[in-house]
């Protein structure tokens, strides 16, 4: 509290002082209004009817007209108004029908003056007229309006809406004779008060019950109005038809509407459910509420400006039994709050940014930003009245997108769509990925390349024998090749080298630790495996493999794992012969005459490469014993992929892990892997590389991966027979017990490449049918369907 | 390098959130104006308004797209206390050959009693689920336990915060060594200091989500909460826009090391700090790969972030506005960080370890 401010106002000589505050009453409130004094309030409710005077610290209680020890119905006050020219005058609408008026004059206890009962049901509202002392008014739910005037016992007029219950009424301020009143049915009717036998116009103001309706304090012809349509508008009168001149949207059903004094386009609005706020508005800006009020913890019942001529002092009741106090200046102001900019980047590097207007137009909507601590967040712009009204704020909103080559994802999509992953030797994978990287003038990631390739292959220059006459004395041809790797690779000086550099260090136990241990495996199938080798693969790639041959049909596969298929395995060939085995293995298997390596063995290694993990550890590293070993770099490679990874290039961490397969993958923990597979993949599929996004997956080991593509495709089938859905069962009907793959050709069950036309569902062999129809153009089944091959 | 391209909006009042679908080929824009509307990009790469309609009896905060796995879906936000979950209909219509489309409410979230002020769809790893925050300071959690029922949502988890929210951000991360987690940004204007960023995690012990870290340095209302893209990385990268601009990586710290059970613990490291835009900052963006950091603020400029190979932040980019000519390398020289002279006692708090160095 000591926060807020405190304000004083001079109104002709007397002033208005005073903070936001709020006091507890011993029940809730349904109404309030002010003295025109602007120093005392009258809060009435269903079980109170209370008069505070509002000091400047907090409000204290004078008066308590709640009298006499049996509370009666008439004390049950719906609606409560202070007479706006004599300080001792109130009216109260009761729940039960009754009017009463309050003389403060009294010298008795009691101060009840007039008690009028001519309503039906209970009185919505109480309307003195502005300038009139004597003359009061109400709504009803009854449907009717009474005229009273305080001399008589009883009504002068009464009024009939002649339809369902009247919400408000209101006398006009400018407008002698007139008053509006608003009803349930969602109608506004104007009235003329000498003529009580119709009224002077009515129109439609909401979608359902019009709860409230204020006159502008200055513009004669100003009625706002307010609905449980969540809505208020501004309806100017002075036309020949009531003319909607602003339209608020609110959050909740608006239970009160109260000009703002002094501020010819502010409005204060509260909600009878759901929503405790109370809010003002500029009807200019009819989205963003330019003040709110927080404080009530339950409905709010009544709002009533202190002064008619002062904006800053609010007073209301709620149903949360307080009545407060809201300083306007302690408001909190969503305008200021909100966002005023929104940012977001694209896939392809391009920036979208919507920004307020007066941000980007000039230096003047700057706003630098000092020190202060204590209010860091807003610059609270006090909400002056005479400001001039800037206009509904706008927002630009402007696309930056990159120019071609300048760093956009573009190299991502062209890296992607051409490395080469699998189905060629290790050292063209490698020499046609550093191609690749380089055409992109990504070098770093070229000498990567070259690196890998260095140091899993022998150089493509040394003949096999060569190699295989080095065994044994490996170091001394280990050395060279550490050099030449040194100076041609170190020497960027980039980030990874010198990184990879300061890992040696640490990690040099680990890899002894390897080392021994796969020695320790390997030295059993040593003598095996010798004879396998990667310049062999080398020179036999080199003879046969083109840049596109990237797949390598193999029929003889199958998928060992194959789950349980909708339809015969034979329907779909091609899907399961694109198989293509990690390169390694493949290659030792196409060599045939290796006598070393039995062909099952390397069958299986290709089929279930985790199972036999050992065993093509034992490959390589029988072929490198000879020379510094690559289990020597595994450590640097799993540093290396790490690093690519942590700087955001996941492209190269799994291009690498998948091209070097069981090389490096047993370094790398089974839970990075898949993330960095997962992570590669919703990339892909962002860019809509579908392609690729599927090779990946199928060319991972991780089993949480390689069943991405085998989840959620489908394939419904129905019988051509019964017309009814297949079961997952082979290709014969459960319900006809007939083979349901017959060729309508040869009437032979057709195990290979069905085809079937979607019309009729007949089909058969491919060749049959493309025979037949190369003939005919009607269905071989003989349905009369006209079939189409295309 | 940029070609700015202006786009007449059309929307009747502030602009406060823009959104890119996953391929990056839509974007979705919405406004106090109570709309939200949805931009197609043509082949010729302009942006065409498809669908312009009425979301919400209050100004829109967010609006987001979920995985085009789950449907052409949009959440949106708004001071109406609700969050609303949209869906494109696709069909044969009138619409269609006007180049509109229809989108139509499949739920509203009215949980909040006060403003929504983010909402996020979880990375598509965690299933269809979405994540809301509002102003009294409550994290909500939902799920759309069937993908295919949009219309059905259940209140999972409700997170309370203390503190008035104003953003939120999912870790992104798709590994299983990185459990659920949530960052949140309160933009509490109190002038007591108070931490304004916490990390939630979930435990699938308790299948709740607890408290992991609260940022303590960050005692500034925050605006928006972004982290990076995990590209397999082992470690989060977090972006802050408070009066200044700020980088946080979180390097789990290795689960055999803390009491299992209990959340995980994070070497936390501020890697960034810059005061350029010199007022508040209201948004901060990563780009795809999570290396670029696009950040806005009230000086109406949009200005890039990006980490050399020393993992030094510098400022690579300034973006005006309204489109006027780009100076990128002539503000190169004023981008010094403000690391260290601002903040000597920073780093101390954050375990010991000073700020801009590798993460090794």
């Amino acid at each position: 509290m000591e926060k807020m401010s405190r304000v004083t106002t001079a109104l002709g000589g007397s002033t208005l002082t005073g903070r936001t505050m709020h006091c507890h009453l011993d029940a809730p409130a349904n109404a309030i209004s002010v003295c025109r004094d602007a120093a005392q309030v009258v809060v009435a409710g269903r079980s109170i009817f209370k008069i505070y005077s509002i000091e400047e610290e907090q409000f204290v209680e004078k008066l308590n007209l709640r009298v006499g020890r049996k509370p009666s119905l008439n004390l049950s006050c719906a609606d409560v108004v202070w007479h706006q020219m004599d300080e001792n005058l109130l009216a109260t609408a009761a729940t039960n029908g009754v009017v009463v008026t309050w003389n403060l004059g009294r010298p008795s206890r009691n101060k009840q003056d007039q008690l009028f009962t001519e309503h039906k049901r209970t009185v919505n509202k109480v309307c003195f007229h502005p300038t009139e002392a004597h003359v009061l008014l109400s709504g009803s739910q009854d449907g009717f309006m009474k005229c009273f005037d305080l001399r008589r016992k009883d009504s002068v007029s009464t009024f009939s809406g002649q339809s369902e219950s009247v919400r408000d009424v209101q006398f006009s301020i400018r407008d002698y004779f007139t008053f509006a009143s608003t009803f349930e049915n969602g109608n506004v009717q104007l009235w003329d008060i000498r003529r009580p036998d119709r009224c002077e116009r009515m129109f439609t103001a909401h979608n359902g019950p019009v709860f409230c309706c204020d006159w502008h304090p200055e513009d004669r012809g100003w009625l706002a109005t307010g609905g449980r349509d969540k809505m208020v508008k501004v309806w100017d009168m002075t036309t020949h038809r009531a003319k909607e001149m602003h339209c608020v949207q609110t959050i909740a059903s608006v239970a009160r509407v109260k000009w703002r004094p002094e501020c010819r386009h502010h409005l204060a609005t509260c909600s009878m459910m759901v929503d405790h706020n109370i809010y003002v508005w500029d009807v200019r800006r009819p989205f963003v509420p330019a003040a709110m009020f927080e404080e009530h913890r339950d409905v709010t019942t009544g709002i009533a400006w202190r002064h008619p001529h002062d904006p800053s002092f609010l007073l209301s009741g709620s149903k949360d039994s307080s009545l407060c106090q809201h300083l306007f200046r302690d408001a909190s102001q969503p305008v200021e709050r909100a966002n005023p900019e929104g940012l977001c980047y694209g896939l392809f590097g391009d920036l979208a940014f919507a920004a307020k207007e007066s941000l980007v137009a000039a230096e003047s909507g700057r706003k630098p930003y000092s020190g202060d601590r204590r209010h860091p967040m807003f610059f609270k712009r006090k909400l002056d009245p005479a400001e001039p009204f800037a206009g509904l704020a706008s927002s630009a909103l402007s696309v930056f997108e990159m120019e071609p080559g300048s760093g956009s994802m573009g190299w991502f999509v062209d890296t992607a769509e051409r490395y080469a992953l699998s189905g060629r030797p290790l050292a063209e994978l490698c020499d046609h990925n550093a191609k690749v990287a380089r055409e992109l003038g990504r070098n770093q990631v070229a000498q990567t390349w070259t690196m890998l390739r260095i140091i899993y292959c022998s150089p493509g220059l040394v003949p096999s024998a060569n190699l295989n006459h080095s065994v044994g004395k490996g170091s001394s041809c280990g050395l060279p090749l550490m050099n030449s790797f040194n100076l041609k690779d170190m020497t960027p000086g980039l980030g990874s080298e010198t990184r990879l550099d300061r890992n040696k260090g640490d990690t040099r136990s680990d890899t002894a630790l390897l080392d021994s241990s796969a020695t320790l495996i390997t030295n059993e199938d040593n003598e095996e495996t010798e004879g396998s080798d990667v310049p062999t693969d080398y020179l036999l790639g080199d003879a046969e493999g083109e840049e596109d041959e990237l797949y390598l049909l193999d029929p003889e596969h199958a998928h060992p794992e194959e789950p349980e298929y909708v339809l015969p395995q034979e329907a779909f060939p091609l899907r399961h012969e694109i198989v293509d085995t990690p390169p390694g293995p493949e290659h030792l298997q196409d060599k045939a005459d290796s006598p070393h390596v039995s062909g099952s063995e390397a069958d299986a290694a290709s089929l279930a490469p985790m199972d036999s993990s050992f065993s093509l550890l034992s490959v390589s590293h029988a072929l490198y014993d000879s020379r510094l070993p690559p289990d020597f770099f595994s450590v640097l490679v799993r540093d290396m992929l790490r690093f690519y990874a942590e700087q955001g290039d996941v492209q190269m961490a799994v291009s690498v892990l998948i091209v070097l397969g069981e090389r490096v993958r047993k370094d790398i923990d089974e839970q990075t892997q898949e993330h960095w597979y997962t992570s590669y993949i919703d990339l892909l599929q962002r860019f809509r590389l579908w392609n690729v996004s599927n090779e990946v997956v199928k060319l991972s080991t991780s089993r949480a991966i390689s069943c991405l593509n085998q989840a959620s495709t489908t394939l419904h089938v129905n019988c051509s027979h019964c017309k009814r859905p297949m079961s997952s069962r082979g290709w014969v009907c459960d319900r006809c017990h007939r083979c349901a793959s017959m060729c309508a050709v040869c009437h032979h069950v057709v195990k290979g490449l069905f085809v079937w036309c979607q019309g009729c569902s007949h089909g058969g062999h491919l060749q049959h049918i493309m025979k037949w129809l190369e003939g005919s153009s009607h269905c071989p089944a003989g349905c009369g369907h006209l079939c189409e091959y295309s | 390098m940029f070609v700015a391209r202006s786009i007449a909006a059309d929307h009747k009042d502030l602009i406060h959130d823009v959104s890119f679908d996953f391929h990056g080929r839509r974007m979705a824009t919405c406004s106090s104006d109570q709309s939200v509307k949805v931009w197609d990009k043509s082949e010729s790469g302009d942006w065409h308004c498809t669908a312009s309609w009425k979301t919400h009896s209050g100004s829109v905060w967010r609006v987001t797209w979920a995985h085009p796995e789950f449907g052409q879906v949009l959440a949106s936000c708004s001071f109406d206390r609700t969050a609303a979950v949209w869906e494109e209909i696709v069909g044969e219509s009138n619409d269609k050959l006007r180049g509109q489309s229809h989108w139509v409410k499949r739920t509203t979230l009215v949980d909040s009693r006060t403003s929504v002020t983010d909402v996020k769809f979880a990375p598509k790893h965690m299933g269809l689920m979405l994540a809301t925050c509002s102003a009294d300071g409550i994290v909500r959690i939902y799920e759309a336990p069937d993908v295919m029922n949009l219309s059905q949502w259940s209140l999972q988890h409700e997170i309370s915060c203390k503190l008035s929210c104003s953003c939120i951000s999912w870790n992104p991360s798709s590994s299983r060594a990185h459990s659920p987690m949530i960052a949140v940004g309160s933009d509490d204007g109190s002038p007591n200091a108070m931490a304004k960023v916490q990390i939630f995690e979930y435990n699938e012990n308790t299948r709740k989500y607890a408290k992991a870290e609260t940022l303590m340095t960050v005692t500034d209302p925050v605006h928006d909460i972004a982290f990076a893209p995990n590209l397999g990385r082992s470690f989060h990268i977090l972006a802050i826009a408070t009066k200044d601009v700020r980088i946080f990586t979180l390097k789990p710290v290795r689960k055999e090391l803390t009491s299992s059970g209990g959340p995980t613990k994070f070497e936390i490291h501020i890697v960034a700090q810059f005061d350029n835009h010199n007022s508040q900052v209201w948004r901060v963006s990563w780009n795809i790969t999570g290396t670029v950091l696009a950040s806005s603020g009230d000086d109406g400029c949009v200005r890039l972030w990006k980490a050399n190979y020393m993992d030094n932040w510098k400022c690579t980019g300034i973006l005006k506005g309204n489109g006027s000519p780009v100076s990128g390398s002539s503000q190169q020289g004023s981008s010094n960080p403000s690391l260290g002279s601002n903040t000597p006692n920073l780093q101390n708090s954050l375990n010991g370890s000073s700020a801009g160095r590798k993460h090794s």
